[in-house]
């Protein structure tokens, strides 16, 4: 589904990713750890399409298409979703006109029909109640006078309505008790298919007690320096990243 | 070389209204001793070139005492346009009239402040007079109506409102049309009585190369409640000049604004809060989103007088430039002479929220819509503070 091959990325002219390459098929359900600094968020930022960074050299193919050659929306379209560490507050835009618009311009790009009111509002409260959102919070501003727990499970939330092919979940545990986290995670596992690839990009292990990934990749300096099974994890847990540092 | 204000008022017509002596006499001394359009030397004026305006040759429009009579419908509708003006049959506590048809007692009230409103007071064509009971709650919004067409015309009305004690009254302005070289001046005086309550949503959007000058000024009485939302949309050039004199205590006042402007179009928005009297609140909030070579003027003044304690006064300009090229010019200022007084004002401007746009395009909305949904979000503060069904769906259509 995403293949990454040797991709160099900088910004403002320092380079951060050094040579990364992954590659993740459907059905399964990678997670990317490193420490602060690694270019973890980066390769976040770079696979929605932020316009920030420039790719000096390397290729992404998602569904055998050049991932770089398509604009932000065109990813999104694709099934590319980006679940923001920093979900963006947007006074004056309603989650659920927004989720519309958002919808409709997806389904447009398929070649299917806009979807009706009665429909869309089934959906919404199906889905809002896979992360126990609240369904007042979903006819609220985006994001605004959200706590950071329901930040995080709009932004789960906005996976569910959206059904993409990959997701990528930047740090979505940060700043979430040990509640919020349970939600989130049950929101990810129960969006799991064989069709569909997860990519977590975490900091910490313990996201990955919830969701249990297939692979483990330690991102270190630009580059994936180690990859194993879910017990990979553990073991970073347990010996921090100065291990990986020294291993180098 | 463009024409003095003396030659300006010379090619249009002698006011049809029977304005006080005095008044006209402050006009005629105004014009005399002014002698010139305002320069952007003058502080009034520092961000609005009159230029244009003073080399602009226009011949007035003239218009009938009598009303065309208009068909019953679910507004009180008063029309003018080319030289006929047309109004429908008043709700009982309702009296409309010609301000031609007005004595000159029935402006003593009135007060004139600086060059628009002195050609106002020398060459008004005409204007409606619209007096509300008082303990009358109008069942229907009056809606007057300002249609533009043609070329080199000039529209010089004088309204006047008089909203009797504990009335309430809905009030839609329109100016539209699309018409080449035109003028327009059109005055309004709001008298608002004790414990009366008006509200007012106005919308410019004319089209064309038309020059217009929108003056509304509000006297205010005793715990009553004024506002207005003013929403110039992708005008050529407008001037609004708001004053409203809080008299007495226990106003209330909410001034509301957007302004959106494209390719050259320039739009000034000059707002004076006079708060006289103690116990009032005044609340303004104006929003401005320019693209292209747009220009934007935000001039905001409140003066707070020394017996005028316990006031709360707000005052909020925000504007989104689009384009390197747009430019807005903002002033919110404060003059406080009581001592005991709560106010605010700010003003910014940047660019539309890269962040947000970036999170709309990555969840598949295109550009152009998410830029659109960012700045109907940006103004919808304001575009929620409009009562008119018609204003809010014409600025959906404009946001769009």
């Amino acid at each position: 589904m995403l293949k990454i091959t040797d991709l160099h990325v900088s910004i403002n002219g320092t380079e951060i990713l050094k040579g990364l390459t992954l590659e993740i098929k459907a059905g399964e359900v990678h997670a990317i750890m490193g420490p602060n600094g690694a270019g973890k968020s980066t390769l976040a930022s770079v696979l929605a399409g932020k316009e920030d960074y420039e790719v000096t050299s390397g290729t992404i193919t998602f569904e055998d298409q050049d991932l770089l050659e398509m604009s932000i929306e065109e990813r999104a379209r694709e099934g590319v979703f980006l679940a923001f560490q920093y979900p963006v507050e947007i006074p004056g835009v309603s989650n659920v006109n927004f989720l519309k618009t958002a919808i409709n311009e997806i389904r447009e790009h398929k070649g299917l029909p806009a979807l009706s009111a009665k429909d869309f509002l089934t959906l919404v409260k199906e889905k809002s109640a896979l992360v126990a959102l609240d369904a007042s919070l979903a006819s609220r501003a985006v994001n605004e006078g959200f706590s950071g727990g329901e930040k995080k499970r709009n932004e789960i939330f906005q996976m569910a309505m959206l059904e993409p092919k990959l997701a990528v979940l930047d740090e979505t545990d940060s700043g979430l008790d040990i509640d919020a986290l349970r939600i989130v995670a049950g929101g990810v596992n129960a969006l799991k298919s064989k069709e569909n690839a997860t990519l977590v990009i975490t900091h910490y292990q313990r996201l990955l007690d919830y969701i249990i990934p297939d692979f483990v990749h330690v991102l270190y300096d630009g580059k994936i320096v180690k990859t194993g099974g879910k017990e990979l994890a553990l073991e970073l847990e347990e010996k921090g990243y100065d291990w990986i540092k020294t291993a180098e | 070389m463009s024409g003095t204000l003396i030659d300006f008022c010379k090619q249009l017509e002698p006011t049809q209204l029977k304005l006080p002596s005095a008044l006209l006499q402050t006009a005629t001394d105004g014009v005399e001793f002014q002698h010139h359009f305002p320069t952007t030397r003058d502080e009034a004026w520092k961000y609005t070139r009159l230029g244009r305006v003073a080399s602009l040759h226009v011949s007035a429009l003239k218009f009938n005492q009598t009303a065309q009579p208009l068909p019953s419908s679910d507004y009180i509708d008063v029309i003018f346009e080319q030289e006929r003006w047309h109004c429908s049959e008043p709700t009982e506590g309702l009296h409309i009239s010609f301000a031609g048809a007005l004595d000159s007692t029935d402006w003593n009230a009135c007060s004139l402040d600086g060059h628009v409103q002195h050609i106002n007071a020398l060459t008004a064509q005409g204007g409606v007079s619209i007096r509300v009971d008082a303990h009358v709650s109008l069942s229907k919004p009056i809606r007057i109506i300002h249609r533009i067409q043609g070329e080199n015309k000039a529209l010089i009305l004088h309204h006047q409102l008089v909203l009797g004690s504990n009335s309430n009254t809905q009030l839609e302005v329109f100016f539209e049309g699309d018409s080449e070289g035109t003028y327009a001046n059109v005055l309004f005086d709001f008298f608002i009585g004790p414990g009366a309550d008006l509200h007012t949503d106005m919308l410019q959007q004319t089209k064309g190369t038309h020059y217009g000058f929108h003056t509304q000024r509000i006297y205010q009485q005793k715990d009553s409640t004024f506002a207005l939302q003013t929403l110039s949309a992708n005008t050529h050039f407008t001037r609004n000049e708001i004053e409203v004199f809080s008299q007495e205590e226990g106003t209330h006042t909410q001034l509301y604004g957007a302004f959106i402007g494209r390719e050259t179009n320039h739009i000034d928005n000059h707002t004076y809060v006079h708060h006289m009297a103690p116990n009032c609140t005044s609340d303004e909030n104006y929003k401005g989103v320019l693209s292209d070579k747009a220009t934007g003027v935000f001039n905001g003044k409140v003066k707070v007088y020394q017996d005028a304690q316990k006031i709360n006064a707000y005052q909020s300009n925000k504007n989104i430039l689009l384009s390197d090229q747009a430019t807005i010019n903002a002033k919110p200022e404060l003059e406080i002479y009581a001592d005991d007084v709560k106010c605010s004002h700010g003003s910014t401007t940047g660019q539309l929220d890269q962040q947000a746009l970036f999170f709309l395009r990555a969840r598949g909305i295109s550009e152009a819509k998410a830029t659109d949904m960012l700045i109907k979000g940006f103004m919808a503060e304001i575009v929620g503070a409009v009562k008119s069904s018609h204003i809010q769906e014409a600025l959906h259509t404009l946001l769009d």
